[in-house]
């Protein structure tokens, strides 16, 4: 099924929000995600992104007080549901285990 | 930081297609960037990155997708009330929404018309099976200069053709003379057909008796309908017999092999009478049946799956035969023209065989259908949106009790569509009853009838005029009225139709279209009352003339002729004023002079009147039989011989001509050419074929009844055929009549239109006003003042409308005029914007004047009481 497995997009854009905690909106998360990964997403993308993942029940948000910063707009802030952290856990834990049945003769290079 | 703003239209562009949900947080986050880029990048950097950010952010699922806050209104379940309403509305306000219905009818009716008669040109002789098939091989060539397109063709290029090309299937020509039928004692002139047999088998008529092979027998010949009717009434005349006698004397007996039904009204080929083209070869009508003989048409049928391409690379070849064989008239090229296409272009080509009117008619018809159509759906607007003016306390209370803007909307489109039904219906009706047979009956060669090629394009006509009639003049009203906030008209804060300037600009442009249609009419009709009172350059009146088939029977009827008394002066011609004089050309200087020859007895000039100009008629004087000539004013002009022209002489016909007088110009033919250069010269009595008479415009009966009877004595076996002079234009006087009657009834219909819209207008207006009127009145305004005022608005637009509209109508008409008379157009006069002026301010008045009674009449007393 397409909404039990997330995309490699989806699935940074998920640790982003999980690691912003709380002030997880558009910008902050493409910020983030360019600092961290170096990679430059368009803010539409990473709009498009987030809603996915909130119809898929992967994250929710709520609208955030207005502040002056933005002509007193308010941002839409996310935060991982209870289905999102068990998701992204499933995936971390498929790639560790994944990752730590790789016998080492695979990492030594130098022969 | 100044001047930090992104830019404008983008922003709005955002707002405008961003769903609502989502605006405050694209928006915001798109103006934390934007915030963030001025101050790193600078302001333009900034300001392209917004721009690119709202573009990236339009896609579907950002994209508002209704424009209602209300989800999932179903309208359907009020379609009913909606009816219910709209037929109480029109009983409520009959007189209006009769108003809008009839005239909207009207315009329906001409519009149905219209269609009809379009689509029955534009689908001529599609009743061929092989239609799509058969082509007519056409060909152009070189005459007074320009190259024109004949239908005439070498006579042995259809069996050519046919014999080089396999891909043709068949070939048949049509070749015209005239003959003489006789049946009993009766004698009648025909116009013969020579058709080749396969003629029958390639076109499908629709057949009574016989065969469509029946022309193989050359005996045999197919009758039309009307034919067989004539000569034997409602018998069976297969196997009966007629005889021909041909122009060269020949006597040749047919037996009737085949009668066609009646034409379809679609036929654009139709000749009654066909006979096997082998006896135009046997009957030797022609000194020589080769390729420098062209007859009347060829027509080719090409096989299945075969194009007409495949026969054009021998095109060259023929023109070889066609130039070596007749090196006097060489055809530039050939061209083939599709069975489907001929009545369309018929009017282009020289000869053609088949029936079709110039497009002029038909363009021009649209226009005026357009135009008519527009008016009426202006008024139903207008009338639609005043009329609202009472009804919108119901609206706004269904807007309280929870309606939709869509729902308002949905229900005067609903109640217009209506009333557009009921004005289709009666439309219909007036088109079936009244406007069609009217112009069937007006026109007579055009059998219009309720019909159309196909029967699912008349469907659709009347499927988009509903909707499109319906949607146009009822979407304004719909999307105007359903705008207003139920507030404002319950304070009653809400008020229009007075002040409203779009009913203004409606009314103004419905009177724009009404002038130009109505000046537009006047120009036509003025020009075909000048045409018909026009000079036609001799006296007609009193003169007659008969046909007579050679010397001979001229000498006789002669001398029967000048027994009479009544008899004043008599003269021999070869060719008839108003019957036709044919072409020539002439070799002047170097150039061909295009000249008409008409060869006379001396008292010709007398027995027509014709007017001197310059110098003399001819005399009997042997010199003057033979060399001298009479020449109209155009041929002087032609020739450069404006100072002299007496006494000039040229070289026609290897003898060389004196010009020994000039008459004034004269109409030889119709109002519609022009005149050519006229030589009139002595008659060879061996040519003579028209004894032309004069005498009191009173007796001209008598004297034909005399006539009559002296030619049964003297030529039992022809056809007496007579020309009165007065008659040689009726057909065209019968079209010019007809032209002015068709105008006049759409002046009717357009001047009806306006003053309807106007009427409406005024009516709800004064409604409206009647305290103002009221107070006035109280106050001591006359009748004078109230008239003054309900009209003044009105005559301002309908003025500005008549500036504008009136130079334009002029400027379409005159250009149409011009493309339709290239001679002979009447100076513009003023008679037509005098009469259209009168006739719309008097309309106008009388529209005004009940209302604006009304408006007099009222007691303010009945008016006032409630304030």
């Amino acid at each position: 099924m397409k909404g039990t497995n997330l995309g490699e997009l989806e699935e940074l854009i998920m640790l982003t929000v999980g690691s912003l905690f709380d002030e997880a909106y558009g910008v902050a998360v493409m910020d983030e995600l360019r600092e961290k990964t170096g990679r430059d997403l368009n803010i539409s993308a990473v709009h498009a992104v987030l809603r996915r993942l909130e119809e898929k029940g992967l994250l929710c948000s709520r609208m955030g007080g207005s502040t002056n910063a933005r002509g007193g707009r308010r941002k839409r802030l996310f935060t991982l549901t209870k289905a999102g952290k068990q998701i992204l856990d499933q995936t971390i834990a498929v790639r560790t285990t994944l990752y730590n049945s790789i016998p080492d003769l695979t990492f030594n290079f130098s022969l | 930081m100044k001047n930090s703003n992104p830019p404008y239209w983008a922003d709005r562009f955002l707002r405008w297609y961003c769903n609502p949900k989502f605006l405050e947080e694209i928006e915001g986050d798109i103006y934390e960037l934007f915030d963030r880029r001025v101050e790193k990048k600078g302001h333009k950097t900034a300001k392209i990155k917004f721009i690119w950010d709202v573009l990236r952010f339009f896609r579907w699922s950002n994209i508002k997708k209704s424009n209602s806050k209300y989800v999932n209104m179903n309208g359907t379940l009020l379609f009913k009330n909606y009816i219910k309403l709209g037929i109480r509305n029109i009983k409520k306000n009959l007189v209006t929404s009769s108003i809008n219905i009839f005239g909207l009818a009207i315009a329906i009716a001409f519009a149905i018309t219209t269609f009809i008669f379009v689509d029955m040109q534009l689908n001529m002789d599609r009743f061929h099976a092989k239609g799509d098939r058969i082509y007519q091989i056409t060909n152009f060539m070189e005459q007074e200069g320009e190259d024109r397109r004949w239908g005439d063709s070498p006579l042995l290029l259809g069996p050519k053709i046919a014999a080089d090309h396999p891909s043709v299937e068949s070939f048949a020509r049509i070749e015209f003379a005239s003959g003489s039928v006789k049946a009993g004692a009766d004698v009648f002139d025909e116009l013969v057909t020579f058709v080749d047999p396969t003629y029958m088998e390639m076109f499908d008529y629709p057949m009574i008796y016989g065969s469509q092979q029946i022309l193989y027998d050359k005996n045999k010949m197919v009758l039309s309908k009307e034919m067989a009717i004539k000569y034997f009434s409602d018998e069976d005349p297969i196997g009966q017999e007629l005889s021909i006698k041909f122009l060269n004397g020949t006597i040749k007996r047919f037996t009737v092999g085949a009668v066609l039904d009646e034409f379809p009204y679609n036929a654009g080929l139709r000749d009654d009478l066909y006979v096997p083209i082998e006896n135009f070869f046997d009957l030797k009508l022609r000194e020589n049946y080769d390729w420098s003989y062209l007859t009347d048409a060829t027509f080719v049928l090409i096989k299945e799956g075969e194009s007409i391409e495949s026969i054009a690379s021998s095109f060259p070849e023929y023109m070889e035969l066609q130039h070596s064989s007749n090196p006097e008239w060489k055809i530039k090229s050939f061209d083939p023209i599709p069975l489907y296409q001929l009545s369309l272009t018929s009017w282009q080509i020289v000869g053609s065989v088949s029936g079709g009117g110039h497009p002029g008619g038909r363009i021009a018809l649209m226009l005026i259908s357009a135009f008519l159509l527009g008016m009426a759906c202006f008024n139903f607007m207008n009338i639609s949106v005043v009329s609202a003016t009472k009804r919108l306390k119901e609206i706004a209370l269904r807007k309280v009790m929870g309606g939709v803007k869509k729902q308002i909307v949905n229900q005067f489109l609903v109640e217009n569509t209506l009333q557009c039904m009921f004005a289709l219906i009666l439309g219909t009706l007036i088109a079936y009853f009244l406007l069609i047979p009217g112009f069937d009956y007006m026109i007579p060669q055009m059998e219009l009838e309720m019909r159309s090629s196909e029967p699912e394009s008349l469907v659709i006509f009347f499927v988009s005029l509903l909707l499109g009639v319906g949607l146009i003049s009822g979407a304004y009203p719909a999307f105007y009225i359903s705008r207003f906030e139920p507030i404002a008209i319950f304070k009653g804060n809400q008020k229009f139709g007075s002040k409203n300037l779009f009913s203004k600009i409606m009314l103004g442009l419905q009177f724009f279209l009404a002038v130009i249609t109505i000046v537009g009419s006047f120009v036509i009709a003025d020009q075909s009352m000048y045409l018909s009172e026009k000079d036609w350059g001799y006296d007609p009146a009193g003169s007659f003339s008969v046909y007579v088939a050679d010397e001979e029977q001229y000498e006789q009827m002669r001398n029967e002729m000048i027994a009479n008394p009544m008899v004043q002066t008599y003269a021999a011609s070869n060719y008839l004023i108003g019957r036709g004089v044919p072409l020539r050309s002439l070799e002047y200087d170097n150039r061909q002079v295009p000249v008409r020859l008409i060869g006379v007895s001396e008292d010709y000039f007398e027995t027509f009147q014709l007017r001197l100009k310059d110098g003399r008629f001819l005399t009997d004087q042997a010199l003057d039989q033979q060399t001298a000539v009479v020449v109209n004013e155009v041929f002087v002009k032609e020739m450069g011989w404006e100072d002299d022209p007496i006494n000039k002489t040229f070289v026609y016909d290897s003898l060389r001509r004196t010009v020994v007088g000039v008459v004034k110009d004269f109409h030889y033919y119709d109002f519609f050419s022009d005149i050519d250069p006229v030589i009139i010269h002595g008659l060879d009595k061996s040519n003579v074929r028209y004894l032309s008479m004069r005498t009191d415009p009173e007796n001209v009966f008598e004297l034909e009844q005399y006539a009559k009877t002296a030619w049964h004595g003297i030529a039992p076996n022809d056809p007496f055929d007579r020309v009165f002079q007065e008659d040689a234009f009726d057909d065209f006087y019968r079209e010019n009549s007809t032209n002015i009657t068709i105008m006049m009834i759409i002046t009717g219909i357009a001047i009806l239109l306006a003053c309807l819209g106007l009427y409406g207008l005024l009516s709800f207006n004064i409604q409206g006003k009647l305290k103002e009127f009221s107070v006035r009145k109280v106050l001591g305004a006359t009748p004078k003042t109230l008239a003054r005022v309900a009209g003044k608005q009105y005559s301002i637009i309908i003025l500005i409308s008549f500036i504008l509209g009136a130079p334009l109508g002029v400027m379409l008409m005159q250009q149409l005029i011009e493309s339709i008379f290239s001679e002979n157009q009447k100076a513009l006069s003023a008679t037509p914007f005098i009469i259209s002026i009168g006739l719309i301010l008097v309309t106008m008045t009388i529209t005004v004047a009940g209302q604006v009674r009304k408006a007099i009449k009222i007691n303010p007393a009945d008016v006032l009481r409630n304030e």
